[in-house]
């Protein structure tokens, strides 16, 4: 549908350049009137020689412009008086009269030695060459129109064949593990699609659910905009991959509190600023893995050493290492709720929901330039991802990590609230003025005067109590303190 | 413990971040391609309008599929009407800038 539009749009294009050229041919009318001036010297011979011979001598002086004019002029004239009087047409025939041409003859002769001079070519303004050549910058600008339009063909089309490639080499792991692969939300009840479903030209996602610990899998191949010509150029100044990302939703009691990553140093320095949990649950920077075998192009974030020790077994160990190139970061966390949010002062009252979550990042081999068979080199990759939710499941902290992990999350939820305190003490001021406010109204509304003197009383009375209450309270703290 | 006995679960969230914080690109091309296409209109500028239509490409291409095709239409017809009119207005053809 998209495709039918544009192609209907472009035709517009060279159909309105046609419309636009008509119209230089209307100036021609004009420049007769002046060819009947020219010929007013012989009116007094005759009138018919305002026909005149149709040969014309064409000076060199004049431009090349004027005389093709002045020849289009001289066909529409002989074809008006072809029209009048056929008196007009007698005197054609007519043989020349040497007399008539008196002052006529001379021009020949200056003609002639006009023509000894240098010819000079007097260059005609663009507008007014009739050729193509002189829309050159048209030409250009749709040339320019219809490479874009070319590279977002071939590049949907590459777009597509790897997400299909991704899936086809993975639909066998994925079918295995998970009952419902394949899901776009518009079927009331949860059928496996077995499809992509496709939300961009460079973005397709795939929700999997239906295996124990986990409450669901959303897989999102983020491709290149190998559609978008501008985007294609500025890769070739900075490259980049198409990544696969993986976001595993953990049921609540299948996965115990911690929080950590592991990735590429610049991922990870980038994550611990951006998202919310790991800037506050794991302050250090990020430690090199070498401890644990790990190459050195990855790092650890952690919450605690123990988590570190525990997720960090042979088996992960070898998939980290041997994938190392495929992998932009590893995410486990409890207390996920997306990237910090940037809010004012006045808005954060609540903490962010948060979600047990495993987030797994790819990058694609080929950097940019992939192809349908390097889909299969992820292939084990998704087989870590599935080895992590079970392990996510069966590792628990011992006691001193839960005590810890525990301290950890009630002081960053007290350290939200210290903050947000200042800010809810003046919601409740506010919400306390707004009631007295109001009250006041009523008051002031009230049109019996007895029922207003009533309120009033009764609103001061109430006054008069809060003040006490506060006044006890005061008393009650300093003699306690002492 | 491959084969779950648990029942299927639902849809999904539907990648609810707010795609807007994504990627913007679709969006200011929408709107620099209906400033330029304003420009080309009333100042009678060539170039202007050329830059309207190629706005309006490189926001279709970036769009998301949830946007609504009316607004890409009626920026694209803006701009080809744009170009339209600057070349019935003035049929020479455009100068380049040096």
């Amino acid at each position: 549908m998209k495709k039918l539009y544009i192609f209907i749009a472009v035709l517009f294009i060279p159909w309105s350049f046609s419309l636009a050229k008509y119209d230089e041919f209307e100036d021609g009318d004009d420049i007769m009137e002046y060819d009947d001036n020219d010929f007013a010297e012989f009116e007094d011979v005759s009138e018919d020689t305002v026909t005149e011979s149709p040969q014309r001598i064409i000076t060199t002086e004049d431009d090349e412009e004027e005389a093709t004019v002045e020849l289009e002029g001289q066909d529409e004239n002989q074809e008006d008086f072809d029209d009048t009087d056929t008196q007009e047409g007698d005197t054609e025939s007519e043989p020349y009269d040497d007399e008539e041409f008196e002052g006529y003859e001379e021009k020949p002769d200056a003609s002639h030695s006009k023509s000894k001079d240098p010819i000079t070519i007097v260059n005609v303004p663009a507008h007014l060459q009739n050729s193509w050549e002189s829309y050159y910058m048209e030409i250009l600008m749709v040339t320019g129109l219809l490479a874009y339009i070319m590279n977002y063909i071939i590049g949907k089309n590459k777009n597509n064949r790897l997400a299909h490639a991704w899936f086809n080499t993975h639909r066998e792991l994925l079918e295995s593990n998970f009952a419902l692969v394949g899901d776009d939300g518009t079927n009331k009840e949860a059928t496996s699609t077995g499809k992509l479903n496709q939300e961009n030209e460079h973005i397709y996602n795939l929700w999997c659910s239906g295996r124990v610990c986990c409450e669901g899998m959303l897989i999102q191949l983020k491709f290149l905009k190998r559609q978008d010509l501008l985007n294609v150029l500025a890769r070739m100044m900075r490259p980049a991959s198409d990544q696969v990302q993986i976001k595993v939703t953990m049921n609540d009691e299948d996965m115990d509190t911690y929080v950590f990553a592991v990735g590429t140093r610049k991922a990870l320095v980038r994550l611990q600023k951006e998202m919310q949990d790991l800037s506050e649950f794991c302050s250090d920077k990020p430690k090199s893995g070498a401890k644990y075998g790990l190459p050195d192009s990855l790092a650890i974030l952690s919450e605690m050493g123990e988590v570190t020790e525990g997720m960090m077994d042979a088996k992960m160990i070898h998939f980290l290492t041997h994938y190392a190139d495929k992998i932009e970061s590893v995410q486990f966390s409890d207390q996920f709720s997306g990237p910090k949010l940037m809010q004012e002062e006045g808005q954060l009252t609540k903490l962010p929901e948060t979600k047990k979550t495993l987030l797994f990042t790819f990058n694609v081999p080929g950097s940019g330039n992939t192809s349908p068979k390097d889909m299969e080199s992820l292939l084990p990759l998704m087989s870590m991802v599935i080895y992590s939710i079970d392990k996510a499941k069966k590792f628990r902290l011992n006691r001193e990590g839960k005590q810890k992990a525990d301290k950890n999350r009630a002081r960053v939820e007290e350290n939200f609230l210290k903050l947000t305190h200042v800010q809810r003490q003046e919601a409740a001021q506010s919400r306390r003025e707004e009631k007295k406010r109001a009250e006041k109204e009523r008051i002031m509304n009230e049109e019996d005067p007895e029922k207003q003197r009533r309120l009033e009383e009764a609103a001061l009375r109430r006054e008069q109590k809060k003040l006490e209450k506060k006044q006890m309270k005061m008393k009650q703290i300093k003699v306690k303190a002492m | 413990l491959t084969e779950p006995p648990s029942p299927g679960r639902y849809k999904p969230p539907a990648t609810e971040t707010n795609p807007a914080l994504e990627d913007p690109t679709p969006d200011y091309m929408n709107l620099l391609g209906m400033v330029f296409s304003m420009c080309g209109l009333m100042l009678k500028l060539k170039w202007c309008a050329w830059i309207a239509v190629y706005c309006s490409f490189i926001s279709f291409a970036n769009s998301r599929s949830s946007e609504d095709t009316k607004q890409m239409m009626s920026s694209f017809m803006l701009s080809i009407s744009a170009v339209v009119m600057s070349y019935l207005q003035n049929p020479q053809p455009m100068s380049p800038p040096w």
